[in-house]
Order: C-alpha cells, then structure tokens, then sequence
C-alpha cells in the first residue's frame, strides 16, 4: 500500500477541503487536533509515513483490499456494499421513557452489547450546545443519553485513539461511513506494526448521506433561533423534506433541506458510501415510519449480536418491505455512482504508483460497474 | 561602601555606565530618573546601589516622558539632576524634551541617551544625535571610560551655565564596556530644593517656568538659541575635544565616541601615525567653528568615523562649505562616499579597511591559508546560536498555549506582538506567534485597531501581547482606546514580575522602588478592570487551562478582553535556583522520533532544559539547564517525562 | 606568573553562552589585572544576547593606555572558552596560529539542534578542527568540576584558575583571591577559591 505522512495528508486532504472532519488522525499524536469541527495541524511534522495518513479514509483506500479482509471478496458493485440480511427494527420496551431518534436501534444495541461484555467501552457522540463532541462511554446507562442523530460532522475517532491509549481493547464504535472506513483501516494494521492487536468489538454504522460543516451550520442556525434553547435537531424520514428544529418554549422551527444542503462541504461529495458499508451492523432511517429503523446485518459478529439481543428481549426486528429496500438501494447506488464519477473525472482513482496519490482504489470490473 | 563611592586616588575598573554614574556624584547629582533599556540600565541600577549613601533621590518612572518630567522638576526647584534612557526612550521623551530645552532648566540638567549601533538589543538602530540638533540642545560625547566620567561631571556645570539641559549620548560599546577610570573627591551632600516662581515671567531664575506663550516666540525661542550659540563658545575651547597626529596629517579623522578608539587602532595596526591624524570632538551638537576651521586647514582629506548615520560628517560639511572660501575645498571620506558603513555599528577592522582603501595600504595579518580554514570550519562545522527563550521561561508556556489556540482556531488569527523578551514570538523558538512588532506598547494599539477592521470584513481573531512593565509603560492608553471604542481583541499581559529583559527593575506594578523602599504596588487586573476591561488571570505553567481560556476568549469575539498569565521569569530571583520539580524522562515510555510523538518536546517545543539523545533515540532531561518549571511532563504526548516535586522549593 | 606582559596590548576573549557567568569571569580578571596597574578594557554584549545566545567579553591589556573594546580580527592572544563550539567561533575570527586557547568540553547545544535542525559537533571532530588551528589548546571539563562544587556557573571560574596558572598572565592566586574578597559576598569567597584552584592547577608547572 502506498502509505505516505502528515505533509502529504495536509497536502491532499485538509488543504484541499476533503477532509471529512471524522477524527481518524486527531489526537494519535500532539500534531492533529480537532476543534469546533476543524481538523488542523498544529506544528509540521517530518515523518515520511504515519498513522494519520494510513488511517484517513481520505487516502489510498483500497477497497478491494479492506473487502477481501472483512467480507473475503474482492469489493463489487453493490448498492449496499456486502450483508448478510436486512431487517426493520426498534428497541424494546426495556427502553420506554428514553428519548430516541426512529427507533432507537443504535442504542439498543450498544446497550446490549456493553452490558453483555461483547465490548468494553463505547465510543459514542455526545453533544455540547449544539457541538457534538466524542464520548467514551463504559456504563451501559450513558448509552442512552448519546441517542440523538447530529447532523454536523464530530471527529468521533479521536475517541478511539484516546480509547486504544486508554487500553480499551473491545472497542464498540458508532460510526457514520466514512468512520466505519477509517476503522476498516486500522484494523487492517497498515503500518505493520508488530505487537498490534484489533482493538475493536463492534462496529455499528450508520446511514449518512452527507455531515454539515460545523462552523458554517452555527452561524446559519444561531441567525433563525437562539442556540441556547435547542434541545433537539431532526430530519424525519423521507419523504419530509425539512430538518426541524425544537427549542426549550415547545416550539419547532422547520427549515427546508433545499437550504440546509448550501451547508454540505465539499468533502462529502466524494464519499461512495451511505450505509457504512465497513460495519458490523448498519442502522438508519426507514422510509415513512419515523419509530422503527432499517438494519443491515453484514458480518458473523453482527449477526450474533443483533440475534441475542432479540433473544433477550432488547430488539425487536421485523421483515423489510421490498419496496422500501428498493428506495434504499436507489438512493445508496445514487450516491456512490456520483461520488465515484466525481472523483474518477478528478484523477483521484486508481493512480498508477506512488507519484500520485489516489484517493480511491478498486477492481476496474466493479468501477465500470458503478459509474456506467 | 560601593567602589562607585570610594575616594581614594586609584585607578577603579568601571563600566562606561558606572562611570556615567560616577561623573554624576562627582557633578553633584541630586535627582535621577528613567526607564530601563539596554544599554543604559546599569547608569540608575549603578544610582540607585549608593542612593541612601549620597542621599540621592533615584526613581525607575513609568516611562521616559515621565522620568524627564520627574528630573525636570528637581531642575526647577535648584537641584542637579540627570535622567537616563535608551535611544528608543528618547523618542518617547521627545514630547518633553521640546517644551524642557524651550522653556530651560535651573539647576544642572543632564540627559543621558545610550544608542545601540547594530541594534544588539534593541529592535531598531535609531539614533538620539539628531534629537540635540532639533530641539537645539547641546550634546556630548564621550570618548573613553575616564571621559565617561568627567564628560558626565563637565555636562551639569555646563547646563547651569547656558540654563538648559546637556545631552550626553553614549553607545553600547562604551556603555556596556569597561576601562580604568581615577576618581576625584564626591562633593558634600546638602542641596535644598526651593521652587521659586514669583518673579516675572521672562525671568529665569524667578519666574514661572514655561516652555512657550502662544505667539510670542521671541520670548523663549531667542534666549534658547542664545543658549546653544553661548555653548557653541564653550566648546571652542572645551578640553574634552582633543587632536593627535603630525602637524600636517595626509589625512584628518575627525570622530568622536568609541569610534575614537577604533581609529586609534586601526592607524596603529596599519602603523601610520604619521600620516593620519585624529580629531576626537566630544562636543558634537554645536559644533565649535573655529575649532573646525583650525583642523580642517591642515589638511585636504577628511574621513569621518562615526554610527551610526552621517550626523557629524553633515554637518561638518555645512562647515566646511561656509569656511570653503578660506579653507580650500576638501575632499571627505566617510559615509556618504562609501568609505564607512551607516548601517550596523563599526570596529577597528571596518576603520583599517577605509583607511587601507584611501591610504593604499596593506595590514599585517594571518596567513591565508589561515583565514581559509577558519572560514569553512564556520561553515560546515558550527550551528548557529539563535536567541531563545530560556529554560524554563514562561513566554514559552504562553506562546505555545497562543499558538496552539489560534491554529485550531483556524482562522488565521494572529498576536500583536510589543518589546519584550517576547519578541521571540516571532521565530520558531517562539512558534512563530507575532506578527508585528514595533515600539513600546504599540502592538495592543494596533490590535486595537485591527479590532475595528471588521467593519471591512475581516474576522481574523486578534491578540496583543505585551509585559508588565511594558503596560505600565505604553500599553495602558492603547488598552484605554480600544475598549472606548469598543474594539474586539484580546490583550495578552504576560505578567513575570519585573522588567525582566533588563535585569528586573521595579515597575509600578512592583512593591519596591529603584531604592529598594516598599512602595504601593499598582494592580494590573484592577486597572483593566476599572477600565472596562474584562479580565481572566492565568498560570501560564497551566497549559490546559490557559488553552482553554484562550480558546473562549478568541471565540468570543465580542468586547476588549484581558488576559493576565501570570508567572515569574526564569531568572527572577524567586525562581532562579529553586526548581519546583525534579524532571526526567522514562526512557521506556518515551515515543521519541516515533509516529505518535516524533520528538514533539525537542523538535517543537524547544526548551533549553531538554535534549535529544541521538543513540537511544529518546528526549532527555539536560539538568544543568533544567529549571524544573514540569510543563514539558504537560505536553508530552506519551507522559513519559515526569516531574518530581522538590522538597526544598520555596513557592 | 609571568611579570611582563608577553606583548602589548595583550588580547584576552572570554566566550560562552548566555548565562554562563561570561561578564563575572571578565569582570574579576580585569580588576585583578587593573590591581596590578595595568589599563584594561573591556567590551561586551550582553542583553537580549543573554538570552542563549552567544555573548564574548573582548579583553585589551596594556601598560600604557586603553584600547579598543572589541579586538581586531585574528588578533587575540588568548581565548578562554567556556562553551566549544562558541571557543570554534570567536577562534575562527579572532584566532592566529600563536593563539593560546583554553577550552571547556561541556557543550551548551543551540536551539537549533535542540530542535533537530542541525547538528553538533563531535567531542573528536571540535577537538581536531581546533588543534588544527591553534596547536596551544588545553580542553577540560570544567563544567564537570563547577557541577561537582555545586554550580555549573563556576566553570568560568576554573577556566580563570587556569588561565592564571598557565604563565601567560601577570597574576597569581593571590591576586584572584584579592579581588573576590572585595567584590564577592564572604559566602561565597571559599566556593569562587576551590573553583579557581581547580583550574589553577592544571597547567601549573
């Protein structure tokens, strides 16, 4: 694999607006730091290779790779990237009295799991004012006062970082795609470093089809409402076209999504990936039923998770309407053809060598596949 | 006893400072006053050692401005009086000094201004010369240590002759160097000051003292120049300008200050004695005419050796071309024919090149092969030692936490940097923080300024930095300014108890005085508060949470805000040999040049106190630096430098 | 000792880092020297150069008048160097093949290779580029000795002892011990005469 330093990450990607902000190189060392949304560089650094650039799903992503070690098959065209079942589901009634958004799978499932052991610490997001902010959660309880959608970018994996330096070893992670890509990496050990061991239990994606830039969705909201009395944000499931806003006087402000989406930084209009495709488990909204979710089961590890917490009555999973499925593979397939054509026409896929750093890589089949 | 107030017949070693010191308790001296900047400090520290002794009145004032008022006054009221201040505090002075040489002083007046040629502490090579000319003052210039001192006596006697203040400027390398210098007795100590102000208005001995009446220039303006024309009579015959050489040199250096002695040795390295004369005129503002005229005409050719800029070869050549008809034309070497550099101060081997060059002559020296040698021995072998700040200094702890907050900030924000030991800011010892740098004070006005630039769209977050003293000093009307007009920045005090820079002088921020007396100490935060100010007060030492506070502070946009980090220098005295922690590094733990740290704490930060240790690949406590500050245990990444609390620190 | 002055003006340079008690050192050999009724000059920086960079303090003796405060290009007679590579430095100016040059071993790394940007270096390489040019070099570790009275300060001191003892300098220990008698607090009078006998010693015939 082609893996280079901080100079070419700063070079390539922060420098160039495609850093997604999702915290994969922050706090790995005392050089990248994330504040308010921006991931910066502090001081130069002078390594030739590093963690930072291995682990950005920004850089040198080889899909072909990351699919044969996780899935054993070379990466192809899917919508949905690979799974083994997709199912509806909602947390259970252990959980009435919580507030949760659609159906409060996500938590569910981290509950479950951190109770049970299967992971030892939780890296959630949590929010400050209206800025979400990474969490590392232990006790099953705290889980529950990080189940709400953001809508802003947080660099989440900055947690993990601190986590794994905490000696975390079963790490469960929320992430959204481009999250879940990043930790596809890390696991990967790119840097072949000797005494690695795979510091994550469980990786619960989520459906995302863009993260607004922080700096800019503040101004934007503070200027419609004060930000002081937001308690909570939401984008109701298609087809509502709105994000709603509810403030402590019971009132709720709907701004239109034609005006949100001024706010989607560039970087997001490179990702190939609605669905977390790199998860144990991926989680999202199901089309007009704002109290139940969509979740994909992709990995053996997934599988045996969801089905004991159903066994133990934490979730309740139902069958998929084809037809919401189609709509789900429609909008998934929309997104990767865009983002793959954008950055195929950009020179960012399948450079040959080392001179030109690639973005993307992938089996010329699958690529044809997807931007045809 | 102090050696400065011996006064027995030997010869004493001194500083030209001390000499200064000591020329003005042989005149008498009363009164002194002024700011610390080098190199002039040592003239009020050397004071204020013997002030009890000689039953002296010494203060540190405020600022420049300030102290020449505080000296004036004991002036007006009979009393001797000197004040003292770097080139730099002149300008601040000047205000002043206009209205004082205008109005005219009563007892012996003396100003001391200590220029910096090649600005080897100072952040400019200013000149204070031209100050004489144009507030039409006298001004000397001594040219040895011993004239130092008698120059320094002369000038209080000369001031109540032609009853306005004397100047005397002196120059780092007489200042700050040292030679023999003989004593004469102290006179007795029993001055009694009396301001008298009953008599009419043009009287100067009994009248109101009054710098001019509107529209009456008559008045003040025709006896000052009758001053300077009585001193120009003075100096014609005045001891301390003096001519060595034949009596019909080839070629007549007319200099003056240490510049005499650089002449002196580049005629005796190029061994031409005979040919070279040298005219060393310590009265350089007026210039005696006929003293001139008298040298001029012993020869054709005339090089003038002089820093920094081309005062003294000007105006000898207004002299020369008004006396053309009777001296003969000239021909002068010097700055404006290249000869000499005004840029930078000289030595001996700059003189000896200008005289080779026009004498045609070759000095004796090592071999070539020598010269070659050495050279590259400089260029491949031997690092650079650029100034830093030193281990354990808290402007680095403030800077970084600055640095750190404005880049995660990321909107280009920037520090409004002032004169201080902070001027590292600039460079990578300081993390490259400041981003302009000009006077006393001035970066918290620009500051406040850059503040009001939002109306134009600039929402770049701005900071100011400035010390202590330096707030006292200029920095308070800025902050004054900016926060009537409600401008948005941030000033940064980094507050570490004295005027460190110089050597800790007291400020009114300080509970003692120049003469060690306890004294009210002013309250920095209470000042800004009454100003309008809020203010945050921090221990710079404390990284994460000054970090914290600055990032509130630089996201806040809205008002003028203060920010006090509070820490003694490194050097002070509470400090300096009283670590508070024991430092070291786990070589187990420590990441060095790895992913994950690569050397943050030599590489970046930089102290003095650490080094890199090349064959174990790990950081390294270097504990004959080390001061035991513990902020590198903070921003280790892997903690793997730990700090020990010492049992005998004094907090 | 020597009675004489071996020329006239004698040129010494004291050189160090800020900070290493460069002035002190200067400071007590010119008043032992002017003890001794010669003319003596002094110059130096000092000030923001304090702040580790390098400092040098320009000594000009002579029986008959003052000198310039900075010394001539190649002229010195003898260097005292507190820290190496700044001995390297003022060497390569002020040196000539007949200077005597009296070398402390302890380096005092500039910020620059604190920060990795260049490097400094080796005791062997100093020692051989400054053998090369000047022969007369005496190294020591007279920080080591300073540390072992309990200040890396009095490394200048011992360099002093040194030099005082090495025959080129119209001292003896007594002057010294004069001359901090006068100047020094009575504490530490004991502490300054260890460190300068230390010194004295080394190149004592």
């Amino acid at each position: 694999m082609n893996i280079s330093g901080p100079n070419e990450l700063l070079e390539n990607v922060i420098n160039r607006n495609l850093c997604t902000g999702c915290g994969a190189c922050v706090d790995l060392c005392p050089y990248f730091k994330s504040y308010r949304g921006k991931t910066t560089m502090l001081f130069p650094c002078t390594l030739p290779q590093g963690r930072c650039f291995a682990y950005c799903p920004r850089l040198e992503v080889d899909l072909d790779y990351l699919s044969g070690k996780y899935f054993e098959k070379p990466y192809n065209s899917d919508p949905l990237g690979f799974y083994k079942s997709i199912v509806t589901s909602r947390a259970s009634e252990k959980f009435t009295g919580n507030s949760f958004q659609a159906g409060g799978t996500v938590s569910a499932i981290m509950y479950f799991a951190l109770e049970r052991g299967y992971i030892d610490g939780a890296v959630l997001t949590g929010q400050e004012g209206i800025l979400p902010t990474p969490r590392i959660v232990m006790n099953p309880e705290d889980v529950l006062s990080c189940g709400s959608s953001k809508y802003t970018a947080a660099p989440t994996l900055s947690a993990v970082n601190r986590a794994i330096e905490e000696g975390l070893n079963r790490i469960g992670i929320v992430s959204t795609p481009c999250q879940a890509l990043s930790t596809a990496m890390l696991r990967a050990n790119p840097l072949e470093e000797k005494d690695f061991t795979d510091p994550v239990g469980l990786v619960v994606g989520i459906f995302c089809t863009w993260a607004l830039d922080f700096r800019a969705f503040e101004p934007f909201i503070a200027s419609r409402v004060d930000i002081n009395t937001i308690t909570k944000t939401d984008i109701p499931p298609p087809p509502a076209e709105v994000m709603e806003v509810y403030t402590s006087d019971g009132s709720k402000l709907q701004i239109p999504l034609e005006e949100i989406r001024n706010l989607v930084p560039d970087a997001c209009s490179y990702c190939m990936d609605m669905t977390s495709e790199f998860s144990d488990i991926s989680v999202g909204v199901l089309e007009g039923d704002p109290g139940r979710n969509t979740l994909i089961i992709r990995t053996e590890r997934g599988k045996m998770i969801v089905d004991e917490a159903v066994r133990e009555g934490y979730l309740i999973v139902d069958d998929m309407p084809e037809i919401n499925l189609e709509h789900l593979k429609w909008a998934a397939g929309n997104k990767k053809k865009k983002a793959l054509l954008k950055a195929h026409k950009e020179g960012m896929v399948n450079n040959p060598g080392k001179d030109k750093i690639s973005y993307i890589r992938l089996n010329n089949e699958t690529l044809e596949e997807i931007i045809a | 006893m102090s050696y400065l107030t011996d006064n027995q017949n030997n010869d004493y070693l001194l500083m030209g400072n001390e000499a200064i010191a000591r020329g003005a308790l042989e005149g008498g001296v009363n009164v002194a006053s002024g700011y610390p900047g080098t190199p002039s400090s040592e003239i009020i520290e050397a004071l204020s050692s013997v002030a009890k002794e000689r039953n002296l009145y010494v203060e540190w004032s405020i600022n420049e401005k300030v102290a020449l008022e505080v000296a004036a006054s004991a002036s007006f009221a009979g009393l001797r009086t000197m004040c003292v201040m770097k080139q730099n505090g002149v300008n601040v002075a000047s205000d002043f000094l206009l209205h004082l040489a205008s109005s005219g002083t009563r007892g012996g007046m003396v100003l001391v201004a200590c220029d910096d040629p090649g600005a080897l502490s100072s952040v400019n090579e200013g000149e204070s010369r031209p100050f004489a000319r144009l507030v039409e003052i006298p001004l000397l210039e001594p040219g040895d240590f011993q004239e130092a001192k008698d120059i320094t006596k002369w000038a209080f006697e000369l001031s109540e002759e032609i009853r306005n203040i004397v100047m005397i400027r002196s120059v780092t390398r007489m200042s700050h160097a040292s030679g023999n210098v003989r004593y004469e007795r102290l006179p007795d100590t029993n001055a009694k000051a009396d301001f008298r102000f009953d008599g009419p208005l043009s009287d100067p001995e009994t009248g109101p003292v009054i710098s001019m009446v509107v529209g009456i220039s008559e008045l003040q303006h025709v006896p000052q120049q009758e001053k300077i024309k009585k001193a120009a009579e003075i100096f014609e015959d005045c001891p301390f300008n003096t001519y060595e050489g034949p009596e019909k040199p080839e070629l007549l250096i007319i200099t003056s200050s240490a510049c005499t002695l650089y002449s002196r040795e580049a005629i005796s390295l190029l061994n031409v004695k005979d040919r070279v004369g040298i005219l060393k005129l310590a009265t350089t503002w007026p210039l005696p005419p006929r003293l001139i005229k008298k040298y001029l005409s012993v020869t054709d050719r005339i090089l003038v050796v002089e820093e920094v800029l081309p005062i003294l070869e000007e105006n000898i050549k207004i002299l020369a071309a008004e006396m053309a008809h009777e001296i003969g034309p000239k021909t002068f070497y010097g700055k404006n024919a290249g000869n000499i550099p005004s840029v930078g101060e000289l030595n001996p081997d700059i003189v000896v090149s200008a005289l080779s060059t026009i004498l045609d002559v070759r000095v004796e020296s090592v071999s070539e092969s020598f010269v070659k040698e050495a050279a590259a021995l400089i260029e491949t072998g031997i690092p650079v030692r650029g100034l830093t700040m030193c281990p354990g200094c808290p402007h680095r702890a403030s800077l970084w936490s600055i640095h750190n907050a404005l880049e995660m900030d990321g909107r280009k924000g920037f520090v409004c940097g002032d004169i201080g030991c902070y001027v590292a800011g600039l460079w990578p010892g300081g993390f490259n923080t400041v981003k302009t740098l000009h006077s006393m004070g001035s970066g918290s006005g620009i500051a406040g300024g850059f503040g009001k630039l939002r109306q134009f769209g600039m929402d770049q977050p701005v900071l100011s930095i400035c010390g202590d003293s330096t707030f006292f000093h200029a920095a308070m009307p800025a902050l004054a300014n900016a926060i009537h007009h409600k401008s948005p920045f941030t000033m940064i005090i980094l507050d570490n108890r004295g005027a460190a820079m110089t050597g800790f002088q007291p400020h009114p921020g300080t509970p003692v005085n120049a003469m060690g007396e306890a004294v009210p100490s002013l309250d920095i935060a209470e000042i800004c508060r009454a100003m309008g100010a809020t203010v945050e007060i921090r221990n710079p030492f404390d990284i994460e949470e000054t970090q914290q506070t600055l990032h509130h502070l630089i996201e806040h946009q809205e008002g003028t805000k203060v920010l006090i980090l509070s820490q003694a220098c490194a050097l002070s005295p509470e400090r300096k040999d009283n670590p508070k922690y024991r430092m070291k590094v786990d070589e187990e733990i420590c990441i060095g040049g790895n992913c994950g740290c690569n050397r943050l704490c030599t590489r970046i930060f930089g102290c003095p106190g650490l080094l890199w240790d090349e064959e174990k690949g790990v950081s390294k406590i270097n504990d004959i630096m080390c001061t035991g500050c513990g902020v590198c245990a903070d921003i280790c990444p892997a903690g793997a430098i730990k700090r020990e609390e010492v049992a005998e620190y004094v907090g | 000792m020597s009675d004489n002055l071996l020329k006239d003006p004698y040129n010494i340079i004291i050189t160090g880092v800020g900070g290493q008690g460069n002035v002190m050192a200067s400071r007590l050999l010119g008043n032992m020297l002017v003890g001794r009724g010669y003319y003596v000059t002094i110059g130096e920086t000092f000030g923001a150069s304090q702040r580790g960079g390098s400092v040098m303090s320009h000594m000009r003796i002579s029986k008959k008048s003052i000198w310039s405060p900075q010394i001539p290009e190649y002229k010195a007679d003898l260097i005292i160097a507190i820290e190496p590579v700044e001995g390297i430095r003022v060497l390569a100016r002020y040196g000539n093949p007949a200077v005597k040059l009296l070398c402390n071993s302890h380096p005092v790394y500039p910020s620059s290779v604190i920060r990795g940007e260049t490097g400094y270096p080796s005791p062997e390489k100093i020692e051989s580029s400054v053998r090369d040019l000047a022969p007369d070099t005496t190294f020591m570790n007279a920080t080591e000795k300073a540390v072992s009275l309990g200040n890396s300060i009095l490394a200048g001191i011992v360099l002093l002892g040194t030099a005082c003892g090495a025959g080129v300098l119209p001292l003896d220990r007594e002057d010294f011990h004069e001359t901090i008698v006068n100047r020094l607090e009575n504490q530490q009078v004991e502490l300054n005469m260890k460190a300068f006998d230390m010194g004295f010693r080394l190149l004592k015939n």
